[in-house]
């Protein structure tokens, strides 16, 4: 459930996602003050949101930086924060944001183009941890600042998704004494920076506790409440255990989780004490990524055949929470110029037998099929960093095996994830990338970048590329569909699931909102 | 004496560096590679520049000749720096001093609670004459260090945090937080202790002096605490090392079931991402504390008999 | 008090206390024949033995033939049953996807006691011939080995064995492995007490001053004398290496799903505490009479049966 988030967003996204908290009817208005206890499944070890991606953490550290900009996650539509507007360059290469005046850090330093400038040269040299800034800023050239208020972005090549990128967590403002430190301080002391809620503290691998911005005054436009939160404290517990964190909630011990599953839903639900809050997360969806280049995946047909053989509805229907959505395209449905073409992803196992034996390969005395002497056998390497991946993963274990497909499943860890997709010494791995930006295909599947997943060059580069660099919203929409089509039709990697953040929310919380990447925004939260 | 205090804490001091050595040499084999684990920054597949892991890994050191990196290391440890946490950046000492006082309160509690009820078992054991309640009494320990700990603490969850709602399920808030993880802690521990001290106990009663106390008309009662059990007490006394190193390592299992913070939880999240160095701090921790906790009884001992200056070493380790 | 024992004349004339109780205790000696009507009255006498026996025994035969007890396949889950508690048809209750939990604990007791066995045997295999080298050979070489073994004294076996799984990655062998080296020192202080001993009895001073050569001193007299409490000492481990085994499973360095591996069971169904009580209660009920029973064998096997005699 880690994640990477991004994007130029025009389009709507078209969110049916079921709701948000009503907003507190039955108790009138709302009112300040208060704790809110949040149990989360894990922390990432880091408390710098440049550097962490993980979406137990973030929780936490969004509320504590402010972006230029945000993204309104029904419309997908970016618009002020920081920045009160901006211009882009008819070739996407410069980008002029018009900051907010009178903006401060939590130390009390100007938040002025200076600080955005020395944000964006600092996050180039985080380097390796912190990955997400840095993707965002491939080919950053340099930050000018005409004025206090004024800062021109400058890319060497057209970099369309770069306005979106300015809406996430991974480049939000922090102050110049957080700047001038070094990657390991700041994920060991925090950062300072201009969001409603301040650190306040933590302990790693267990709390993260964030405490009220006195005098908070420069919300997004997006929030209902203008000046401070509601909230004076948020506290942050990290409960690996689905079950405790959910016996916890029924029990009043907290206020709000993370990660529900399916199986919570039901203890959830009982005591009538609970809102259960979804929201698909834009992005890759959750998917087997194949090796193309190993001998048993370079054939379309057995590809094919594994991307027909999933009964994805089962999957959905045993293991994710109500509301999740098997995957019908490669992007999930809530990405900016997503595309359906979910009639390739329809179960049908009769046919993947049939292109199975078409393709040569036997079923043999164990009900695995061989070819010249080769069993079909695939090793799937995953990460345990979601209570749903193991029981999906073990079902398609199940569903594979009933066309004659093994599976074996390798738990790798999270250490040696860079290396193996390095090496491409793997058959297949399993996992999403939330990202609310279609240029996370190319990033992905761009056989002139990293191509983990050894694509050969082919029909769908010129088409990734294009869509890079093309600002017109139709034009964009018809390559993306294209780069969908494409990916799906050959089966690169098989589309599963679509991620669903599920939070289980105390009916005394109000107000607990997902901003556009499903993660959430606490400015607005109050309790009853 | 003070030869014996001299040489006890040499060996003491040895034996440090020996774990430290010894852990090292372990965990050099690793297979995996910890700079990739934190450039990845988790599970977000985005790749990483082969260029920017070069530079993590010599910022780590990892870069460096085996020997080097040893004598390095070797030489802060020394001076109490045993580097910095590969997955948070944190200084490994403060990692486990941060932890420390949650797990002190935790192995504190659990080790009373395993006194009071591993001595009270042994002593009831021992003491009452209805032959079944004493089999009763005496299969209790046995079954005691049977039972997996972290399947006590989930039974315990189960039944007073979500059936009856009485005690919470996780965390370190308070004295209500800490029953249940004590609880849980001092299970295997007091079994252990009432196993030893009710075997001593029953030796003990057979000894000459015991008989010569009944024979002069002394309580049953009196004879068995104040005769009895001050003699078993002090075999119990050599097993101290060993109930600590136990206490210690039940905090993983204890403080990963009840979500509390300290050292174990620590160790878990180490292991699990390849953090070297705070693993091999808390294997250095781990061994300082069981030889700490040796030094002390060693050194308390010869007060108690000074005869056993020779024996006592000797005996606690055959027990071990 | 092993077979190896039998038929050498070398140990025949040795005034060993009790090589034929010993043997008997363990029924292993046909060659002597088996006291049947002790062996009965020792074991009515304890119903709590016979059972553990009667439970190490289901065990066993649950890891070596699984189908026995059930003819459920513990990988195949139905989704549409999941989460059924238990019941007649489930006996244990199913699973997140619908597998019948009861045939996932007997298939899971093959890889709970190979990882039990693999652990015991590294530790006696090491341990003993640390202690047998050191006892041996005797001089520096005794010192150093002993000087490391007590280095892996002090450390926490639990922090041992962590530290070792860090090193050699996750997997039941691997945990199994970890387990094993952690339990080495006990058996290194036991054998070469054995070996101190043995080596001066009159008997292997009379090999020496025959001429026979070392080896064969070592290999005929010394290891089969000196085996005797270091194979108790094994049977002790057993229950231990059980725990720790199904601790490191639990933690979640064990075998890799869809395997049933206890300890992995159980961390498994912590996922699931708050509407199925039963994916973590029942297998630690297993876990926990295994152990038991394993420790009540080990204690007759170390003291009631020869204090009996």
């Amino acid at each position: 459930m880690l994640t990477v988030v991004a994007a130029l967003a025009l389009t709507a996204c078209g969110s049916g996602d079921s709701g948000t908290t009503d907003g507190g009817a039955a108790d009138g208005t709302a009112r300040s003050g208060g704790t809110l206890t949040f149990a989360v499944g894990s922390y990432a070890g880091c408390v710098d949101p440049h550097q962490v991606a993980s979406n137990d953490t973030i929780y936490a550290l969004r509320q504590i930086v402010d972006s230029l900009t945000d993204q309104d996650p029904s419309t997908g539509k970016i618009v002020p924060w920081l920045a009160e507007r901006w211009e882009v360059s008819a070739d996407a290469k410069t980008f002029t944001f018009h900051l907010r005046p009178g903006v401060t850090f939590s130390d009390g330093s100007a938040v002025d183009a200076q600080a955005v400038k020395e944000n964006f040269d600092a996050a180039r040299k985080l380097g390796a941890k912190a990955s997400l800034a840095t993707g965002y800023l491939s080919g950053y050239v340099g930050t000018e600042t005409p004025d206090d208020l004024t800062a021109v972005v400058s890319f060497e090549q057209p970099n369309a998704q770069f306005l979106q990128a300015t809406s996430t967590f991974s480049l939000g403002l922090v102050a110049g004494s957080s700047v001038r430190k070094t990657a390991d301080q700041r994920c060991t002391d925090g950062v300072v920076g201009s969001g409603p809620f301040v650190l306040g503290g933590y302990v790693a691998n267990q709390s993260i506790t964030l405490v009220k911005r006195k005098g908070y005054d420069w919300g997004s436009s997006l929030w209902r409440k203008t000046g401070e939160a509601y909230l004076d404290k948020v506290l942050f517990t990290v409960v690996p255990e689905a079950g405790v964190r959910t016996g916890s909630l029924v029990s009043g011990q907290v206020d709000a989780i993370g990660s529900v599953s399916l199986a919570d839903e039901a203890a959830l639900k009982a005591g009538g004490a609970v809102n259960l809050q979804t929201r698909a997360n834009p992005g890759v969806v959750f998917n087997l990524g194949l090796n193309n280049s190993k001998p048993l995946l370079q054939d379309v047909a057995v590809r094919q055949a594994i991307q027909v053989a999933l009964d994805r509805q089962q999957i959905v229907d045993t293991v994710y929470p109500t509301g999740s959505k098997p995957a019908t395209s490669i992007l999930a449905h809530t990405t900016p110029y997503y595309g359906d073409v979910s009639p390739q992803l329809t179960f049908d196992a009769a046919k993947a037998k049939s292109l199975l034996d078409t393709a040569g390969w036997q079923v043999g005395g164990d009900g695995i099929r061989t070819r010249n002497g080769t069993r079909l056998s695939l090793s799937v390497g995953w990460f345990a960093n979601a209570a749903t991946n193991q029981p999906t993963l073990e079902l398609i274990q199940q569903q594979l095996k009933a066309v004659g497909v093994e599976i074996t499943l390798k738990e790798l860890q999270i250490a040696q994830i860079t290396q193996v997709q390095q090496s491409g010494d793997f058959d297949a791995l399993w996992g999403n990338i939330t990202r609310a930006d279609p240029d996370i295909l190319r990033s992905t599947y761009s056989t002139a970048l990293a191509n983990t997943y050894r694509l050969t060059a082919g029909a769908l580069d010129p088409v990734l590329t294009e869509q890079a660099a093309t600002v017109d919203p139709a034009k964009r929409q018809a390559l993306v569909n294209q780069a969908q089509d494409l990916i799906v039709r050959n089966a690169h990697v098989i589309p599963v699931v679509e991620l669903t953040t599920a939070l289980g929310v105390s009916k005394k919380v109000h107000d607990l909102d997902f901003e556009a990447s499903s993660r959430i925004q606490l400015h607005d939260t109050w309790k009853s | 004496m003070r030869r014996y205090v001299f040489r006890r804490l040499a060996q003491a001091v040895a034996v440090l560096w020996a774990a430290y050595t010894l852990s090292f040499l372990v965990l050099d084999f690793l297979p995996g590679d910890p700079v990739s684990a934190m450039a990845g920054g988790g599970l977000d597949q985005a790749s990483v520049d082969p260029a920017q892991l070069e530079s993590l890994k010599r910022e780590y050191g990892f870069d460096k000749p085996v020997l080097v990196q040893y004598a390095d290391y070797l030489g802060r440890a020394v001076q109490g720096d045993f580097g910095n946490s590969v997955a948070t950046g944190q200084p490994v000492t403060s990692v486990i001093g941060d932890a420390l006082p949650q797990t002190l309160v935790l192995t504190g509690a659990a080790l009373v609670l395993a006194v009071v009820f591993g001595t009270g078992l042994a002593l009831a054991a021992t003491y009452t004459s209805a032959r079944a309640l004493r089999q009763l009494l005496l299969s209790l320990p046995s079954l005691g260090v049977s039972l997996p700990t972290f399947w006590v603490g989930l039974m315990l969850v189960q039944l007073f945090s979500f059936r009856l709602r009485l005690l919470p399920a996780f965390g370190n808030d308070g004295i209500a937080s800490l029953i249940l993880p004590a609880v849980t802690l001092a299970v295997p521990t007091g079994a252990l202790l009432a196993q030893v001290l009710a075997k001593s106990l029953f030796t003990a009663l057979d000894e000459p002096y015991v008989q010569t106390a009944r024979a002069k008309g002394a309580g049953r009662a009196r004879v068995h605490l104040r005769h009895a059990l001050r003699n078993a007490a002090l075999p119990a006394l050599t097993i101290v090392g060993l109930l600590v190193g136990n206490l210690l390592a039940g905090s993983v299992v204890v403080e990963t079931v009840f979500s509390r913070n300290g050292i174990g939880r620590a160790t878990v999240s180490a292991v699990t991402v390849q953090d070297i160095p705070v693993v091999q701090g808390v294997v250095v921790f781990g061994a300082l504390v069981f030889v700490c906790a040796n030094l002390v009884v060693d050194l308390v001992y010869p007060l108690f008999d000074p005869r056993i200056v020779v024996a006592s070493a000797t005996r606690r380790r055959s027990l071990v | 008090m092993s077979q190896t024992v039998v038929g050498d004349p070398a140990l025949n004339i040795v005034p060993e206390p009790d090589p034929r109780d010993r043997s008997e205790a363990t029924g292993w000696n046909p060659a002597r024949g088996l006291d049947l009507h002790r062996l009965a009255r020792f074991l009515l006498r304890r119903p709590g033995l016979v059972l553990s026996i009667a439970v190490v025994a289901l065990v066993v035969l649950a890891a070596f033939w699984p189908t026995l007890f059930t003819a459920r396949d513990p990988l195949l889950g139905v989704p549409s049953d999941r989460f059924q508690g238990p019941a007649a048809q489930h006996w244990f209750g199913t699973d997140e996807i619908g597998r019948d939990v009861y045939a996932r604990v007997v298939h899971g007791a093959a890889l709970s006691l190979k990882a039990t066995l693999i652990a015991v045997a590294v530790a006696f295999v090491v341990g003993g011939a640390i202690g047998l080298v050191a006892g041996f050979v005797g001089g520096w070489v005794e010192d150093l080995l002993m000087r490391l073994v007590d280095v892996l004294l002090a450390i926490p076996a639990l922090f041992l064995s962590l530290a070792l799984v860090t090193a050699l990655g996750f997997g039941t062998v691997k945990v199994a492995v970890a387990v094993g080296i952690a339990s080495v020192a006990g058996f290194a202080r036991v054998m070469r007490a054995e070996v101190l001993r043995v080596r001066h009895a009159t008997y292997v001073e009379a090999a020496r001053s025959s001429g026979a050569r070392w080896h064969s001193i070592l290999l005929r007299h010394v290891l089969p004398n000196a085996m005797g409490p270091v194979l108790v000492l094994a049977t002790l481990d057993f229950g231990t290496a059980i725990l720790a085994v199904s601790s490191l499973s639990f933690l979640g360095y064990g075998a890799a799903p869809p395997a049933p591996e206890w300890g992995t069971l159980i961390s498994t169904g912590r996922n699931y505490l708050a509407n199925a009580w039963w994916l973590s209660t029942l297998p630690g009920l297993a876990v926990a009479a295994t152990v038991l029973a394993t420790n009540r064998i080990a204690r007759a096997v170390d003291g009631e049966w020869a204090s009996q005699r």
